[in-house]
């Protein structure tokens, strides 16, 4: 009993160092979740595989309020989805050049080793590892070029792109001379003329109809299937309803067709334009979240306006809900191993595992209660009775009935 | 070394022949000239005859009293197996190959020499010696063929060590074991010293007569 004591003393006294085990309230894409989904959302996460397994519909709705865990649901599905590459897009960086910074997120996602796989495979199914004789591999660049060219042509709009792509891959894997070159061409680098020259291409893949080929070419052979997770799809709503100002200087009907239209909006469209042109990738789903159901409906009257074959694409909505009583619980739990496993304290784990410890069932349902359940609220409730506790003077228990009577 | 069996297609010695059409990974020994290998992706057995099509007949053959290294693609057709060359002719199974394929140098690694017509590297004979051995040490060279011993050695590279010996990467070897049974094995690397006497010969196959 008095050791227990002293571990629960031992444990404030360390929260008193300043080390909050509630931090960060708002998720991004580049900065790693280490906790799991709640048990209450398995079921989503399933309707998800559900859907991206699914051969028809390619773009995947989630629609979820603010601060219910939208962009936590990537890092969930990140580590759930173990058959695709799921990749973090946001729409302020692939604002401009699409499908040049797409490709360059997927290619971060895949790596160089993977690239070098896939164009090695793309290689050997054009008959450049054929045994002559039985035995001997020797590669004839010129009649695999003919013969990707002659399985990939009537896939592409762009026939020049389709050239120069397969000249890069037929490169990399079969010339011992250029494959320094045409790796970096393929891991997106920019090139000037001259190195572009040595390479025998016209552009790099800044040039759009180059980025889609490739793409195309390299997610539809890779071994695993792709998801694009488009957080925060809204924001090409606002974008394309942006009005005008009613006085300016600049005038967009200088430079764009249509003189009610914002470059913003022009923008915009042409976003919307190229992420339908994902629809042609085979194995590319897209889950795009929303934040209410109104949108997603804006959404689809102006795929319909597009082209109303497109509306299909579109799955049936998913809802990100806001928690369960039980789930702050879950939640709660997690997060304090996971704080006590970083900090190398675990051995606290086992006594406070049914406690929840500094704090209690009661605050954690007051919690849940006053936040009606949303992650974000929860969280911001935690780290500031977390803060309470670290930086004020007052006991535990007093701070505890100070949080409980409030209102 | 991986080892196996039952993949011998005709074997006159231990009474083999198997009749039909196969396509895959083949070597038959020949006999004339003596010690040469046929390496073919195709191979016709019947009652009366045996043929390949597009083979390559690889071995040295005798010009001006010179033993002169050559590889030749043709078709072969023997309509009398009484007279037919062949000493025998083994399918190499898919599963070597496989690691054979994936011991290999890709293409991309430029340090490899690949001579442009096949030239022999290394002979031991009594009457006509060749071993350009010490000239390539240090190097790497593609696509060597040797007799060690009674095994054919198809390798994917031989690098020439310090000490002017062979060491053969990513081999397959065929051979006749103490029994006379027809073996197909594979090894990483294969060693050989010079001095030992096992190596017969070397053959480096050129790149232009693979191509073309």
């Amino acid at each position: 009993m008095l050791l227990h004591q002293n571990k629960k003393l031992r444990f404030l006294s360390f929260l008193k160092t300043g080390l909050n085990p509630f931090q960060k309230f708002v998720s991004t894409g580049e900065i790693k979740e280490e906790i799991g989904f709640v048990r209450s959302r398995t079921d989503l996460i399933n309707s998800i595989k559900d859907a991206i397994n699914k051969s028809d519909g390619c773009i995947i709705p989630i629609i979820g309020e603010i601060g219910t865990g939208k962009t936590h649901l990537y890092w969930a599905l990140k580590n759930k989805l173990y058959y695709f590459n799921t990749i973090y897009i946001s729409l302020d960086n692939v604002y401009r050049k699409f499908f040049y910074n797409v490709y360059s997120e997927f290619i971060e996602e895949i790596g160089p080793e993977v690239l070098r796989s896939i164009t090695s495979s793309l290689c050997n199914n054009w008959g450049a590892h054929d045994r002559k004789f039985g035995f001997f591999h020797v590669a004839d660049i010129e009649k695999v070029k003919r013969t990707a060219f002659e399985d990939l042509s009537d896939k592409f709009d762009d026939k020049i792109a389709l050239n120069d792509v397969i000249n890069a891959i037929t490169a990399h894997q079969l010339d011992p001379y250029k494959k320094v070159e045409a790796e970096r061409w393929l891991l997106g680098e920019l090139m000037n003329f001259r190195e572009l020259s040595h390479l025998n291409l016209l552009y790099d893949l800044k040039r759009r109809a180059y980025a889609f080929t490739l793409l195309k070419i390299i997610s539809e052979n890779a071994k695993l299937g792709t998801v694009l997770f488009i957080d925060d799809f809204e924001r090409i709503i606002s974008l394309s309803a942006s009005q005008p100002q009613s006085e300016v200087i600049f005038e967009p009907g200088w430079l764009y067709d249509d003189e009610t239209k914002s470059p913003e909006m022009v923008a915009a469209e042409k976003i919307f334009d190229k992420i339908l042109q994902l629809n042609d990738i085979q194995r590319l789903k897209i889950i795009i979240t929303l934040k209410s159901s109104e949108s997603l409906n804006e959404i689809i009257n102006k795929v319909q306006e597009i082209n109303e074959n497109l509306v299909n694409i579109i799955n049936e909505p998913l809802f990100l809900k806001d928690f369960e009583e039980a789930d702050i619980f879950e939640f709660y739990r997690k997060n304090i191993e996971t704080f006590l496993v970083n900090i190398h304290f675990s051995e606290f784990l086992e006594d406070f595992w049914n406690t929840y410890f500094p704090l209690n069932e009661e605050v954690l349902k007051k919690i849940n209660r006053i936040t009606n359940g949303n992650p974000r609220g929860i969280i911001k409730q935690l780290i500031n009775l977390f803060n309470d506790i670290i930086y004020s003077d007052e006991d535990l228990e007093v701070i505890l009935d100070q949080f409980m009577t409030k209102g | 070394m991986k080892t196996t069996e039952n993949l011998v297609l005709f074997d006159p010695l231990k009474g083999i022949k198997i009749n039909g059409e196969f396509v895959g990974s083949i070597i038959s020994v020949n006999s004339e000239p003596p010690n040469s290998i046929i390496f073919s992706d195709n191979l016709k057995i019947s009652d009366d005859l045996i043929s390949m099509k597009q083979a390559l007949l690889v071995g040295f053959e005798d010009i001006y009293n010179e033993k002169i290294a050559f590889s030749r693609k043709s078709d072969f057709l023997w309509n009398d197996l009484q007279d037919c060359p062949i000493e025998y002719s083994v399918l190499i199974p898919k599963e070597i190959m496989d690691i054979y394929d994936e011991g290999q140098f890709s293409d991309a690694f430029p340090f490899t020499i690949n001579l442009l017509h096949t030239a022999g590297l290394y002979l031991d004979d009594s009457d006509f010696e060749i071993d350009h051995l010490e000239f390539f040490k240090g190097e790497i060279l593609k696509n060597p063929i040797s007799l060690v011993f009674n095994g054919f050695c198809v390798a994917d590279r031989v690098a020439i060590d310090h000490r002017s010996d062979p060491v053969f990467y990513d081999c397959i070897i065929v051979g006749r074991d103490q029994n006379d049974d027809l073996k197909v094995s594979y090894d990483p690397i294969l060693n050989i010293k010079i001095d030992d006497g096992a190596l017969k010969y070397i053959i480096m196959l050129g790149i232009e007569e693979l191509k073309f």
